[in-house]
């Protein structure tokens, strides 16, 4: 009965992969585009890095499918060998453990600005920790079921948040369309492209996954949320907001919801509301990635993951404290980001070739 | 470069931070462990040092009387069993002559637990005014087994008849209510009529009451609640398996299924952990569903109690199983959901779309009973800023007189609230409500008249209390009661922050959590939708035309 909990469906995975990419990118992802690329044409960007990333994800599914009911931790060594592996893999944790805590220090700087003015960092951090273990605890099936709680949620607020946001709404905020060719758009894809960080997680949750020919149709689900999401997040805070406005702005997407009252409703303000979803989903966020690295703990060295989770959480707390602001917080964002595109965009590509010269794993269809 | 990495390194007090998040959740993990272990340790012990004391009692009993065969030496017989019973002044011997015989005859009943009528007119009258004719009166006396049979052919018009060899035996089952029958020159002993005793006529159920269904509710005895199941509709696949429970008082236990429905993996689960209950005895069907839960330490209940038949059958067929305990009203149902308490039998009474509107407003008063005092106490006391001004400014000034803060001010009347709640339950009935009013209406208006609490939470902590009384489960209501406390401490500390920490660490513990390998959440989550059909909302009868899959039944289909 253990074993068969352990399992998830289709919908769970696209799920999880969802609930992962949504994270701090809700909130910055639009003054990080628009830094970049410095024209209001970054919902083309958002558009061609979701086909990146399904490209990725294909990779990644691919590969995976060569190695049924193995994660990433497990079936590297088979390809590349015992020594390289093991640092792949001592890579990939140190890249999970550092999103977790990147998330949780995001988190706690938000919260800290704007629900609790005051209240010190650590009882927030703690408080989120220790829920987040609890969950994870549960296996992937339980953090799965939570996840598919949160994410209705989420997505249901933050349409009605952001669509009640369309009074301030400009068009001529978005004019013109490639008025300065298409050189900002993939100057902006730089920035788009980290945001939908994520889809990695396909390299671990395949293994679990109970029909995982179906792989492509989760990454598929998986990735057109979550480029959905970002698009209304970008067009809504750059049409609300202007180019200009949300340069300048922290978290600009908040700035948008916090700019506007409407009278006559019980809330005038909806801040609260996306705060709210936003901490869920940091939340998820969190969880899984501190899932994922304990488990890559665990099979490394063959070990139940229980141990690893607790041991997991100072460590994550430490990599959470050692930004000593925000513009360093972003900067370390900004680097594991960049890992991202190295380890997981390229990487199980060669891999990839790499099995199949060598001939290993089962060759799938 | 090397500054720049001395400048990251953590001062030491962010260490104690880092060492306390670790400490603090494996001293709680330590903690709960040895509970859990504790509370089972007590169980195998308990188990072990019955069983011991079990073969020490067997070994001792074999010395005494209790395994005196009864061989028809009537006069010495009679004795013993006044010396066995002489402690018992409720059993009455009955001694005369068969007509026609000198056969002597003893009845053993007791007292309150045999009819007396029948006894009078179906065994005595029999035996003492009709007895055997005289021409056959020399073959009813050759043997033993001559009398067995002819008084069991001719004189005895009784369906219930059994026999019995020893005395222990029949000692046993006189004391249980059953009627002996003592012949002399007969080996063994007749027992008569099977146990009677008061009971209650059917009434409607007291704990859940509806405006639409059958008015009947189980009672306390078995025999009329399993004949309640099957009054229901004539079904053949309806078992009812039956078990004895209780180390020192026996109870008959029963449990029900569908047998081509229901799961044999369920079924056997059920029946075991029904087979391994240690206890001497379950005084109500609440011991049965607390020694067979998942999880001890949850604050939701894994078993779901009713009174009404129709809500059984309705699990049943949805491939669940329920257990009836002698001796009480109350019938356990597993698995259950966590949708299921929020479920009333009425949803599927009423057409689909009241159905589905009632079902829903029960949802938003649950979820309201839950957190509406945790958010008062966040926006109030962290978040003023986040209320409209207008609202927010007559909040304050109705706040203005009241000396405690928000969290204090809502315990007071919460607190006060659930001890009106738990005072009205005890009160006879025509005071109950008047204790009510009094309480609600007297006191509320009082505490802001005198300045302690602000009418703008008198009106939220009465629309929680009423929220709650919608939920149909009586001890769902409880758990969210409950867990509305701990909700407000959250908010106390953290706000809205910890109203959402709060409301994630349930949604984590439901999901974790699973009633007999269904997970608690099902069907919301993993993602049904063919169980959807019937969750928010409920469709129509003609679309719901399969069982939830989440049971896992033999056979889905609904209309088979």
């Amino acid at each position: 009965m253990s074993r068969s909990s352990d399992q998830i469906t289709t919908a769970q995975a696209a799920v999880i992969i969802i609930n992962y990419m949504l994270g701090a990118g809700i909130l910055t992802l639009p003054r990080t585009a628009v830094t970049a690329s410095n024209s209001p044409d970054v919902w083309i960007s958002v558009l061609l890095s979701s086909l990146l990333i399904l490209l990725a994800g294909f990779v990644i599914v691919k590969l995976c499918r060569r190695f049924p009911g193995q994660t990433w931790f497990q079936f590297v060594p088979q390809i590349t060998g015992k020594a390289i592996a093991f640092l792949i893999s001592l890579i990939t944790i140190g890249y999970l453990l550092t999103i977790s805590a990147f998330e949780l220090r995001v988190m706690a700087e938000v919260t800290g600005m704007f629900l609790l003015e005051g209240t010190p960092m650590w009882a927030i951090v703690m408080t989120f920790m220790w829920v987040g273990l609890y969950l994870t605890t549960g296996g992937i099936g339980s953090i799965a079921r939570l996840f598919e709680i949160i994410l209705p949620i989420t997505l249901v607020i933050f349409i009605i948040t952001f669509s009640l946001s369309s009074g301030l709404f400009e068009i001529n905020n978005l004019r013109p369309v490639l008025g300065s060719g298409v050189i900002p758009v993939l100057l902006g894809m730089r920035s788009t492209t980290l945001a939908f960080a994520g889809f990695e997680i396909m390299l671990i949750i395949m293994a679990f996954m109970s029909s995982p020919q179906k792989g492509m149709k989760a990454v598929t689900w998986g990735t057109i949320v979550p480029t959905f999401v970002y698009l209304v997040a970008l067009v809504m805070t750059i049409g609300g907001l202007s180019l200009g406005g949300v340069k300048v702005a922290t978290w600009p997407s908040l700035d948008l919801i916090r700019s506007f009252e409407i009278q006559g409703l019980i809330f005038e303000r909806f801040e609260s509301l996306l705060l709210v979803i936003w901490i869920m989903q940091i939340f998820s966020t969190f969880t899984i990635t501190h899932y994922a690295a304990s488990l890559g703990w665990s099979q490394l060295f063959d070990k139940n993951i229980r141990p690893f989770l607790f041991m997991m959480l100072p460590v994550i707390f430490l990599i959470a404290v050692i930004p000593k602001n925000i513009s360093e917080l972003f900067m370390l964002g900004q680097i594991v980001g960049n890992v991202s595109v190295y380890l997981f965009g390229t990487l199980p590509f060669f891999l990839l070739i790499i099995s199949k010269i060598r001939r290993k794993g089962e060759t799938s269809n | 470069m090397l500054s720049m990495v001395l400048q990251h390194i953590p001062s030491w007090i962010i260490l104690v931070q880092a060492l306390l998040l670790l400490i603090i959740p494996l001293l709680l993990l330590k903690l709960t462990r040895w509970l859990r272990k504790a509370l089972n340790g007590r169980h195998s012990a308990r188990s072990d040092m019955r069983s011991a004391a079990e073969t020490e009692k067997k070994s001792g009993k074999d010395s005494t009387h209790t395994a005196f065969k009864l061989t028809g030496q009537y006069a010495s017989e009679v004795t013993l069993i006044r010396e066995h019973t002489s402690r018992n002044t409720d059993v009455k011997i009955r001694e005369f002559t068969i007509k026609g015989t000198q056969t002597r005859v003893a009845v053993l009943t007791i007292d309150g637990l045999c009819d007396n009528d029948i006894i009078d007119t179906h065994l005595i009258t029999p035996l003492m005014l009709r007895g055997v004719p005289e021409s056959e009166a020399d073959g009813f006396a050759q043997s033993s087994h001559s009398i067995n049979s002819y008084l069991k052919t001719r004189l005895l018009p009784v369906t219930d008849i059994a026999e019995t060899q020893t005395l222990g035996d029949l000692v046993q089952s006189v004391l249980f209510g059953t009627t002996g029958l003592l012949v002399e020159g007969m080996e063994g002993a007749f027992l008569l009529f099977s146990a009677g005793g008061k009971s209650r006529s059917l009434e409607e159920p007291l704990s859940e009451a509806l405006l639409r269904g059958p008015r009947v509710g189980f009672t306390e005895r078995l025999a009329d609640n399993t004949g309640l199941l099957r009054l229901h509709g004539k079904n053949e696949s309806l078992s009812l398996t039956r078990h004895q429970v209780g180390t020192r008082v026996k109870k008959d236990l029963v449990i029900a299924y569908m047998k081509d429905i229901a799961d044999d993996g369920l079924v056997q689960e059920v029946t075991q952990r029904i087979q391994r209950m240690d206890i001497d005895d379950p005084l109500e069907s609440g011991y049965v569903e607390q020694l067979i839960e998942d999880n001890i330490l949850s604050p939701f209940q894994q078993v779901h109690n009713t009174e009404r038949p129709d809500r059984v059958i309705g699990a049943l067929l949805e491939g669940r199983v329920a257990i009836l305990l002698d001796g009480t009203p109350f019938a356990l149902i597993v698995p259950v959901t966590f949708s299921m308490l929020l479920q009333s039998p009425e949803d599927y009474y009423e057409r689909w779309i009241s159905g589905s509107f009632v079902r829903l407003l029960r949802m938003l008063a649950a979820m309201l009973a839950l957190l509406a005092p945790a958010l008062y106490v966040s926006f109030i006391s962290f978040h003023p800023g986040l209320i409209p001004t207008r609202l927010a400014l007559s909040i304050i000034e109705t706040r203005q007189g009241v000396p405690f803060p928000a969290l204090l001010e809502v315990l007071i009347m919460e607190i006060a609230i659930e001890i009106l709640r738990e005072a009205g339950i005890r009160l006879p009935k025509p005071i109950g409500p008047a204790m009510g009013i009094v309480g609600g209406l007297i006191i509320g208006d009082a505490a802001v008249n005198a300045g302690i609490v602000s009418p703008f939470l008198v009106i939220v902590v009465a629309v929680t209390a009423i929220s709650s009384f919608t939920i149909p489960s009586y001890s769902a209501g409880i758990s969210l009661r409950f867990l509305r406390f701990i909700g407000m401490f959250c908010a106390a500390f953290l706000g809205l922050f910890g109203v959402v920490m709060f409301f994630l660490f349930l949604c984590s513990h439901i999901v974790k959590l699973r009633s007999f390998g269904v997970p608690y959440a099902s069907p919301l989550v993993p993602y049904r939708f063919s169980d959807w059909k019937d969750l928010f909302m409920r469709f129509p009868l003609q679309v719901m035309k399969e069982r939830p899959q989440m049971i896992k039944t033999k056979d889905s289909d609904r209309k088979k």
